[in-house]
């Protein structure tokens, strides 16, 4: 354990530990996009950056990803400074610009005093910072079905070739994690539609409740070793049935007591 | 010293006691959790049983977490799930074969019983001994007298 200074307040922190996971353990409002506990940081917003310094430094100091810096014996950070605050002001600027009709991002700017941007917006742009969430959390869980496709202005998240991702099995994981709820999909009767793939819903045989898709329960029980019979009912149809199983031993052990 | 968190059916009247004691506890922002405890009805006359999770040996949440947020908690053997790393793909809730993974829809998370981290509410507010949290020998595995 090592002592660092956030704010002027001494914290403890694990040595080599990235530094927002510091600022989040105590509770400090660190602005992040891209950041994703599931996945590794990628540095990609900017908006977590802070101001750095050390006493050997002699008053020099210096802007960091806090979510890409490890945590060093003596560091002396500050998190909300004039400096720190204009930065992400600038950064959010450019966001406001790029995604005008983001409620997320206008929110987020807001909070900074940023209520209009001073750069030329782009009016049909969309809602995707490519933060590469969705991605990486594809990746982390194995599918590998979308990546970040194209350079620069083009640079977009899309399936191999635009097509119907084969490797998807409807998880949801990359719309439900997405920052600014860019990515849609659709849940219509039995089946659930994203990335221009359809999929089957999983009907309880009992209630007729929707849970999973097909494709992510075979995938689970392949890959995962979990029978695929434990998939075909809904958690509730499953603790009425717990209750059944158990009553059936607590009755019989009433009725050998009586 | 291991404890483990006893389930006795027959004493169980179905009050609903644990089911209130368990949302108040998990309250975040002035709205309640979702309970992860429930008194069923147990398919005989005056037969309650309380669902909650068993913390399997060999758990088939676990096995589904493809991010690997369901941990273990060596000191409670509590499986707990880290809300952070969670990515709410719901795989736990379906592999679930006793369904004591749920979805807590107002607050928009994955929740489990993590038997309040050694100190489980219900147990507190059972007035019938239902539930109860007790000593286990760690020779024997089983209760302490």
């Amino acid at each position: 354990m090592i002592n660092i200074t956030i704010n002027g307040r001494i914290v403890q922190a694990e040595e080599g530990e990235y530094l927002l996971s510091v600022l989040k353990r105590e509770k400090i409002d660190v602005p992040a996009l891209c950041h994703h506990d599931a996945v590794e940081p990628y540095g990609g917003c900017r908006l977590c950056t802070v101001e750095i310094t050390k006493k050997e430094w002699n008053g020099w100091s210096d802007y960091v990803t806090s979510c890409l810096y490890p945590v060093e014996k003596g560091l002396i950070v500050s998190t909300h400074s004039t400096k720190v605050n204009e930065i992400r002001k600038t950064i959010l600027d450019l966001y406001v610009a790029r995604h005008p009709n983001s409620p997320e991002i206008k929110e987020l700017a807001e909070q900074y005093g940023v209520f209009e941007t001073t750069f030329e917006t782009i009016a049909d742009g969309d809602n995707c910072t490519l933060c590469g969430i969705c991605t990486r959390i594809c990746d982390e869980m194995g599918f590998h079905a979308i990546s970040l496709v194209g350079r620069g202005h083009g640079k977009i998240v899309a399936p191999p070739l635009n097509e119907a991702p084969p490797d998807c099995t409807g998880c949801l994981s990359c719309a439900l994690n997405c920052p600014t709820n860019f990515i849609k999909f659709k849940d219509e009767g039995d089946y659930r539609t994203i990335w221009g793939k359809k999929f089957e819903l999983i009907t309880c045989s009992q209630c007729g409740k929707k849970t999973i898709t097909k494709e992510f329960a075979q995938y689970l029980s392949d890959n995962r070793d979990i029978p695929y019979e434990y998939f075909e009912i809904c958690d509730e149809c499953h603790r009425k049935q717990t209750a059944l199983e158990m009553g059936k031993i607590a009755n019989w052990t009433r009725e050998e007591q009586s | 010293m291991k404890k483990r968190f006893i389930v006795n059916p027959s004493t169980c009247t179905g009050c609903r006691n644990c089911e209130l004691a368990c949302a108040f506890v998990h309250a975040e922002n002035g709205k309640l959790g979702k309970s992860r405890i429930y008194p069923i009805d147990g398919g005989f006359k005056d037969l309650w049983v309380p669902v909650a999770c068993l913390q399997c040996d060999d758990a088939a949440c676990v096995k589904s977490c493809l991010v690997n947020a369901l941990k273990r908690n060596p000191e409670t053997g509590a499986i707990e799930l880290n809300h952070d790393i969670c990515v709410n793909c719901k795989a736990c809730v379906a592999a679930c074969p006793f369904g004591c993974s749920l979805i807590d829809e107002q607050h928009e998370l994955i929740v489990k019983c993590d038997l309040c981290g050694g100190d489980p509410a219900c147990v507190l507010f059972c007035p019938t001994k239902a539930l109860q949290y007790k000593p286990i020998d760690n020779k024997t595995n089983k209760i302490a007298v």
